[in-house]
């Protein structure tokens, strides 16, 4: 049995503004409601007021454009990505990522705005976009849409830089770079549904003939996170190839916090962050 | 809490119904209109027991709220059979067996129903993947999954 709570449905970005102004703190957004229900459920969350976006057309838009790059609004379902033309090539670490994500029914209804939101360190969703640059665009009442990368957006297990009037409208993710090479790699307990005991996001792609590499995590932090140090290591110009990959799994080890949990000990995460990240690293460079 | 009028269809059965925002599609089916067919387990989205077809996709009905049904169309195992003849998945369902204590039956049923008619020619890998989010904890899935493919081919001699 869930708490109580008033539920609205608005039709229009505009209501659903107001409604939040209205509630603040005591108002969520349920999109996919696939985390927030059992939160509720669990009595985590206790929210007054629940506002259902799904109705509000603008949300439930998915576009891409040539060039210019991907809009996911906050109401596009994981299965409406996958079924997305094109995008399993043009963004495979993201689409390889969505995929692994709960099972075929629950992608049904979760969302990948919801996904990012409820800022859990092991979203799946969350390594891929960071190695794309993505951005969320946020909006409250008041003011207009501010755009904030998504290294700036997660601040804590569970927490995001969202103030309590504003909503995350949709995730922009730019065009990829010309040639890349993506992949995300789940290592899971079990080869059905289940969260990470790590996930590690990789791209790799040509620059002027310079290799250049990006990694993510999930599940070993307190929120996803790209290593940018790696990349560094990569522009370095008096390594042999082997010895960049040996680095970089080095940093990455040093850069990650797994603590130990259900899924894994802290120390098996970190042997496991340097087994994966090598491996991703060696498939990633033989790529492009 | 202010109750809400919602209408739907459930198995070709127009319903108005009114109902407190924090009850669940599951409520609402086995508790409201008593179709005790659709299970109630983990409530948390975990074992897919619970899974109906809303507006034609599988969801599990324990993470869907009532309110938000309002309008759609919804299949449960009991709107299966027609006119008293079973279903192509549920006589492949019998044919091989695929059923032990029977609990997890009525999602396995509602999934392969759903995935035969989607794609009449699945491969195994297809059935194991579209029932990916269900469990059974007789493990019986080789049984499942047999009878889903038969259930597949008694659909493409129709």
């Amino acid at each position: 049995m869930l708490p109580k709570f008033e539920y609205y449905s608005p039709t229009s970005l505009s209501e659903a503004l107001d409604l939040l102004e209205k509630y603040g703190e005591d108002a969520k957004i349920i999109a996919g409601g696939t985390d927030l229900l059992v939160s509720m459920r669990d009595r985590i969350l206790k929210p007054k007021c629940l506002i259902d976006i799904k109705k509000i057309p603008e949300l439930r838009r998915i576009e891409y454009k040539e060039g210019v790059g991907l809009t996911i609004g906050a109401a596009v379902t994981f299965k409406d990505i996958l079924e997305y033309p094109n995008l399993e090539k043009k963004y495979r670490v993201l689409w390889e990522a969505v995929k692994t994500i709960g099972d075929m029914i629950l992608r049904n209804r979760a969302t990948l705005v919801g996904n990012i939101c409820n800022a859990s360190p092991a979203a799946d969703s969350a390594p891929a976009l960071l190695i794309l640059d993505a951005r969320a665009r946020i909006i409250n009442k008041n003011d207009g849409v501010r755009e904030v990368p998504l290294e700036r957006f997660f601040i804590g297990v569970k927490k995001t830089i969202l103030k309590p009037t504003e909503i995350v409208k949709e995730v922009f993710v730019p065009e990829p770079p010309a040639n890349c090479y993506g992949k995300y790699v789940k290592v899971m307990r079990v080869q059905s549904e289940d969260l990470a005991v790590v996930g590690v996001a990789g791209l790799a792609y040509r620059d002027r003939g310079d290799l250049i590499i990006r990694l993510a995590y999930s599940s070993v932090a307190p929120t996803p996170i790209r290593v940018k140090e790696v990349e560094e290591v990569f522009k370095k110009k008096n390594m042999s190839l082997d010895e960049k990959i040996e680095e970089a799994v080095k940093i990455s080890s040093e850069k990650v916090s797994p603590i130990s949990d259900v899924r894994g000990s802290a120390e098996y995460r970190l042997n496991i962050v340097k087994v994966a990240t090598r491996r991703l690293l060696k498939e990633l460079v033989e790529a492009v | 809490m202010s109750r809400r009028k919602i209408r739907f269809k459930i198995n070709g059965v127009e319903k108005t119904v009114e109902v407190e925002p924090n009850k669940t599609l599951l409520w609402l089916i086995r508790e409201e209109l008593k179709l005790k067919g659709t299970k109630k387990a983990c409530e948390r989205g975990d074992c897919g027991l619970c899974t109906v077809l809303l507006n034609g996709e599988p969801v599990k009905s324990c993470l869907v709220l009532a309110v938000e049904v309002d309008g759609s169309d919804i299949l449960t195992v009991e709107g299966l059979a027609k006119n008293g003849e079973l279903a192509p998945i549920q006589r492949a369902f019998i044919e091989h067996g695929a059923t032990q204590c029977g609990f997890c039956t009525p999602a396995f049923l509602i999934v392969g129903h759903w995935l035969i008619n989607r794609n009449p020619n699945p491969s195994r890998e297809e059935v194991v993947e579209a029932i990916n989010g269900l469990l059974c904890r007789c493990t019986g899935y080789k049984p499942i999954i047999d009878a889903i493919l038969e259930a597949a081919k008694y659909m493409r001699r129709t």
